[in-house]
């Protein structure tokens, strides 16, 4: 009676566990962030380029979970990975804009200073 | 972890049972920080829907804290995570729009400065055009007058040799130091002792003033002597021959404010005054003709 408690208990668990659906639409989505960042170039700004190896890293360990079938601590994870990913791709442009700018502004002063 | 997870629920019941709270785990904390950061700043003026993005975020991990209650809840924990990412990309975004207002108005600056150097340069430019059209204008005047001039010397050098070959038909012509020097005898114009022109020495005379008529020359009337008598006689009579032929001259046009006389007496004697000839010689009137100061 014990015995079939117990497997009662691990059937109805591992029914639940198997009823989240592999997050793969997401996953996919995360490479996409992530390849954008790339692209934006994260790779080139420190801040940046944290975030993105923390999406990456993310991204690893939620297709580890999806194998192991935690579908659901999966598409958390993913979750997670694809603002890290957003968040290195903004940094990276917030780095360029002002960069530009602030060449822009020498550019003024400059031309100001030939006057 | 099961034993941690246990354990948590453990003292959350706990702190439940006697009144306290749990508190929020470090990455909750962090993500309200960050959110009201972005709230408060100039991020929710530039990029309100990442703001808002940020704000559902909070909720959603709000949401999920107070439903576990864990503090190592892995999916509030995830949640928090997240709303404190969505708070830093509101604040990146921001920045970043920020900037490229900055640089819209850098260049924006830039090509106002630009524009008015470029239109200063322009200015410029024509001015030292304008300088230039008139400095050649200037040129090509002076060298017209250079040329109105020269030709203007040319005739008056050509009519000065027409008036000597002219006047070298009737009288002895040479130049000197002083000028073209015009020399008549005294038996010429003068009878002895007498200071009043004859007859033949007005038309000798009237073809000199012909000649030099119009020159615009300065001229001077000396009167000679021979040595024979007192000098004051001789000075006295050579004054009044000179003052003879300058005044006739002036009557026939040569005008008087040019031309003047002054008696020399014996003085520089062109021949010896032993001979009659070279008395002869030394009675005379020199005309000189002086160049025409420039």
């Amino acid at each position: 009676m014990r015995f079939a408690m117990i497997a009662l208990v691990a059937a109805v668990t591992a029914a639940c566990g198997s009823s989240f659906p592999p997050p793969n639409d997401e996953y996919s989505a995360g490479q996409a962030d992530v390849g954008r960042a790339e692209s934006g170039g994260a790779p080139g700004v420190p801040d940046a380029k944290l975030h993105l190896q923390l999406a990456q890293e993310d991204l690893q360990k939620s297709k580890g979970l999806m194998d192991n079938g935690d579908n659901k601590r999966a598409a958390d994870l993913i979750s997670v990975a694809r603002v890290e990913a957003q968040l290195a791709l903004s940094l990276a442009k917030q780095q360029q804009a002002e960069e530009q700018a602030r060449k822009a502004q020498a550019d003024v002063a400059k031309a100001k200073g030939g006057q | 972890m099961r034993t941690g997870t246990v354990l948590s629920f453990v003292a959350a019941a706990a702190l439940a049972a006697c009144g306290g709270e749990v508190p929020a785990p470090k990455a909750l904390v962090d993500a309200r920080a960050d959110y009201a950061k972005a709230k408060g700043g100039i991020t929710l003026q530039l990029d309100p829907t990442d703001v808002h993005e940020a704000d559902l975020a909070l909720q959603k991990a709000e949401s999920a804290w107070q439903s576990s209650q864990d503090p190592n809840d892995e999916h509030a924990i995830d949640q928090a995570i997240i709303a404190q990412r969505k708070a830093q990309i509101a604040m990146a975004e921001a920045a970043a729009l920020k900037a490229q207002q900055e640089l819209q108005q850098a260049k924006t600056e830039l090509e106002a400065t630009m524009s008015a150097q470029l239109q200063a340069t322009r200015g410029q430019l024509d001015k030292t055009q304008r300088n230039l059209a008139q400095t050649q204008d200037q040129l090509q005047l002076t060298a017209a007058q250079a040329a109105e001039q020269k030709k203007q010397l040319a005739d008056l050098e050509a009519k000065l040799k027409d008036a000597r070959d002219t006047i070298a038909k009737i009288a002895a012509v040479k130049d000197d130091d002083r000028g073209m020097v015009i020399t008549l005898q005294g038996e010429v114009l003068f009878k002895t002792g007498k200071w009043d022109l004859k007859p033949g020495a007005m038309a000798k005379l009237d073809q000199i003033a012909d000649a030099l008529r119009g020159k615009e020359q300065p001229m001077v009337v000396y009167g000679f002597t021979d040595n024979v008598g007192a000098v004051d006689m001789n000075m006295d009579l050579s004054q009044k021959r000179a003052q003879s032929v300058r005044d006739y001259l002036a009557s026939k046009g040569i005008p008087g404010d040019l031309i003047t006389a002054e008696g020399k007496g014996p003085a520089a004697p062109v021949a010896e005054n032993t001979s009659v000839e070279g008395r002869a010689q030394n009675r005379r009137v020199e005309i000189v003709v002086k160049p025409k100061k420039s």
